[in-house]
């Protein structure tokens, strides 16, 4: 989304008064959310969530609200798991009233287990790897024309910034091993012309996007 | 379709059915239970929100020692709060100054430090700010009321790895009185997210 012009302005919904909007809107939204975790937790999916939802057409994505991509995304995920079939939640989405059913039995040790992954500290993520670029190095960020899930937005592709910090390690979304992620600042005038806002835009890039 | 929270209402209202179908047919098989969903929800709609950023802001204000340990190792120092999981595995911690003023989008979906601030407003997550944050920001910050004299210099923060941003914004003038649980309440979420000075 970076960059494309034409949404109009940043609007607030109604409800937005800073600290107190609540954080879903609409029962589904909050039984969407759920999910994600809860089938993730379960391991009724294949793949992870944003995948799945950068797959959705694109018409659907740009006209769908939040949550419906989510929705959208773990449905594809649930049913690539074989845990569903496309056809049953078809048939029961046509016929079904109301809430959710209700489960009888109960997972206290899943409960205890998925808040503690949600809201217990831990020690700061990121694995010690080497690392090809220094702090203070330039660096041009590659032009790709991926497909697929990826973290390199279009908009800093080709354009050279400055190396501010190097994060740590992660596994590329691609890969299983880690890489050096780093800070890079980049002027506003190199992304976007002489006309820019002056000002500096900073971005967590992994070293294969980098050269 | 200036805003992701009027688009396609028939739409969601369609998609409402298919999440209601998707969890009564996983429940009825056995698959999953309610409750793990329940405790999923009532995290972030009793335990988890801005209200823990607010007290990291806080303490950061009052005590300079905790506020170089949050500037060097923010994930650590908000730890020692109590605050910390999903989304929040690697925190950092940006310095509004009287000379620099931090902002933060996710110009791919919706990167955001959970552990302090839940989860995000649907502006945050809409196609407007996601385009036009990196873009033009005092454009942006402008409609949310928030203008910024030509010296200050603006830092944008596109989260898109796994590190999740959190400004620490100046203390209000005229708190040097208050403690600080008196500064907790003048903290607010857009203040965190770099939107309001």
């Amino acid at each position: 989304m970076g960059g494309m012009h034409g949404f109009g302005p940043v609007t607030r919904d109604p409800s937005d008064r800073s600290l107190d909007e609540p954080p879903f809107h609409e029962p589904w939204e909050a039984r969407t959310f759920g999910l994600v975790v809860a089938t993730s937790a379960k391991g009724l999916r294949t793949g992870s969530t944003r995948p799945s939802i950068e797959r959705i057409d694109p018409a659907v994505y740009l006209a769908s609200s939040y949550y419906a991509r989510w929705a959208r995304g773990i449905e594809a995920a649930i049913v690539a798991g074989g845990s569903l079939t496309s056809e049953e939640i078809d048939l029961r989405a046509a016929t079904a009233g109301g809430g959710p059913t209700r489960s009888n039995a109960t997972d206290p040790e899943l409960v205890a287990a998925i808040r503690g992954f949600l809201n217990r500290p831990a020690p700061t993520s990121g694995e010690p790897v080497a690392a090809a670029f220094g702090v203070g190095d330039r660096v041009t960020v590659r032009r790709m024309a991926s497909t697929g899930h990826h973290r390199c937005p279009r908009y800093v592709r080709g354009v050279t910034g400055t190396v501010e910090r190097i994060n740590g390690g992660w596994p590329h979304p691609d890969a299983d091993t880690s890489e050096a992620v780093y800070r890079v600042r980049f002027d506003m005038r190199d992304l976007w012309g002489d006309d820019a806002e002056p000002g500096f835009l900073y971005i967590d890039l992994w070293e294969r996007y980098l050269s | 379709m200036s805003d992701d929270h009027e688009t396609d209402r028939a739409g969601d209202q369609s998609i409402a059915r298919r999440v209601t179908a998707i969890e009564s047919l996983l429940v009825e098989k056995g698959l999953i239970t309610s409750d793990v969903v329940d405790a999923v929800v009532e995290t972030y709609e009793r335990d988890v929100g801005p209200l823990n950023g607010a007290k990291v802001v806080a303490r950061a204000w009052v005590d300079p020692d905790y506020r170089g340990r949050l500037l060097d190792d923010g994930t650590q120092a908000i730890g020692e709060l109590g605050f910390g999981g999903a989304e929040g595995e690697h925190l950092v911690v940006v310095e509004n100054t009287p000379a620099v003023h931090n902002v933060v989008v996710c110009t791919l979906c919706s990167c955001y430090p959970w552990p302090v601030l839940g989860l995000p407003p649907r502006w945050y997550k809409s196609f407007a700010y996601r385009s036009r944050m990196v873009r033009e920001p005092r454009a942006v910050l402008a409609e949310f009321g928030t203008e910024l004299a030509d010296d200050v210099e603006v830092r944008v923060w596109d989260s898109s790895a796994d590190v999740r941003y959190l400004v620490l914004p100046l203390r209000p003038d005229g708190t040097d009185g208050l403690a600080e649980d008196g500064l907790v309440p003048l903290v607010t979420r857009d203040h965190m997210i770099g939107v309001v000075r």
